[in-house]
């Protein structure tokens, strides 16, 4: 470390990659050493080998700089040096890694599609597990709440039976005991759903159901009341 | 190992034997991106869920058949078919439903 020089650039990130080129860049240091910075240099260092390349001869003003004679395909991280009268600041820590590809080319490689392979079914006899009914869903919550919709979420049953299983949503006016079934004909498969029909101003309560081919357990228990208006923050439930 | 041939085209189908008035439970691994669609086919016809008709993917991935408190009738070959944009597959197995017979 040189006295006088600035300290370190900071927050180096790629703003833009393609196969052409990577544009960097930074924050300025915290601390200039006392004078004024003059401009910056960017390294570069291709992932996998430890050998760094100075990519400007002359020190850049702006704080941001097109990084080009990237080899196409190739990962790359990037650091950033500070200059001023007395010197070159201590590198940057490094970027996060970046690809030089083409955004199209680099989704594609993402969500590369491979064709279905399905293994051999295997078969096993099981003894009818008459009467074993689901027990409730656990850690129900509402996570979304507007003037139009709640939505709630839930766990499946810890024990046995969970296979095959399905869930009954119930709802209620706070302060009552009437609970209406919410999707009275068919039992929803995910542990997740979306509320409609909702009287905007009032206060619901919400629990669920599991259901299987034995029948229809017992209820949850309750969500706090929910009141439905516009407001989107629900209160985080202790111990999140 | 019991072996069954299969029509046209479906590969070779390995022989299952459950009890009658016991559950068979078919359990077939699937990979595929993105995620395949999976059908079940008893000789030709989609299996529908119903109420002995169980159809649901597991904690761990696998796809499931459950057919409930087996009859005669529910013997037959059972085909799983995914697909997804890039192709298409299956796996087949034959079922065969012994039935309970009193000797005296």
């Amino acid at each position: 470390e040189i006295p006088g020089a600035p300290g370190a650039p900071l927050d180096v990130q790629c703003l833009d990659a393609n196969k052409d080129y990577v544009i960097v860049s930074w924050k300025q240091p915290a601390v200039d050493g006392g004078n004024p910075i003059l401009g910056y240099f960017i390294d570069r260092c291709e992932v996998g080998t430890t050998h760094w390349t100075q990519c400007n001869e002359t020190p850049v003003k702006f704080a941001r700089f097109p990084v080009t004679g990237l080899i196409e395909g190739r990962s790359y991280i990037f650091r950033v040096r500070a200059v001023n009268r007395a010197g070159v600041s201590l590198p940057s820590r490094v970027s996060e890694a970046v690809a030089a590809l083409d955004p199209a080319d680099r989704a594609r490689l993402r969500s590369h599609p491979s064709a279905p392979w399905t293994g051999q079914i295997i078969v096993t006899e099981e003894e009818p597990a008459e009467g074993v009914i689901p027990g409730p869903p656990t850690d129900l919550q509402v996570i979304e709440a507007t003037k139009n919709y709640v939505v709630l979420s839930w766990k499946p049953p810890g024990q046995r039976g969970h296979e095959g299983i399905m869930y009954f949503v119930e709802k209620c006016i706070a302060g009552t005991e009437d609970w209406q079934r919410v999707n009275t004909e068919i039992p929803v498969k995910s542990p997740r759903f979306a509320v409609f029909d909702l009287s905007e101003g009032k206060s619901y309560c919400f629990r669920v159901r599991c259901c299987n081919s034995a029948g229809i357990g017992e209820p949850s228990e309750a969500t706090e009341a929910t009141v439905v208006d516009d407001k989107l923050d629900i209160p985080k439930p202790p111990g999140r | 190992d019991t072996w069954a041939p299969a029509p046209n085209g479906t590969p070779r189908a390995k022989v299952f034997a459950v009890s009658a008035g016991k559950h068979a439970k078919f359990r077939c691994y699937v990979t595929g991106k993105p995620k395949p669609e999976i059908i079940w086919q008893k000789d030709g016809k989609v299996v529908a869920p119903g109420r002995r008709h169980l159809v649901y993917e597991d904690r761990e991935g696998y796809f499931i058949l459950k057919v409930l408190y087996c009859r005669p009738r529910d013997q037959g070959l059972y085909v799983c078919t995914a697909s997804n944009t890039a192709g298409q597959t299956l796996s087949a197995v034959q079922l065969q439903v012994k039935e309970h017979r009193l000797r005296f």
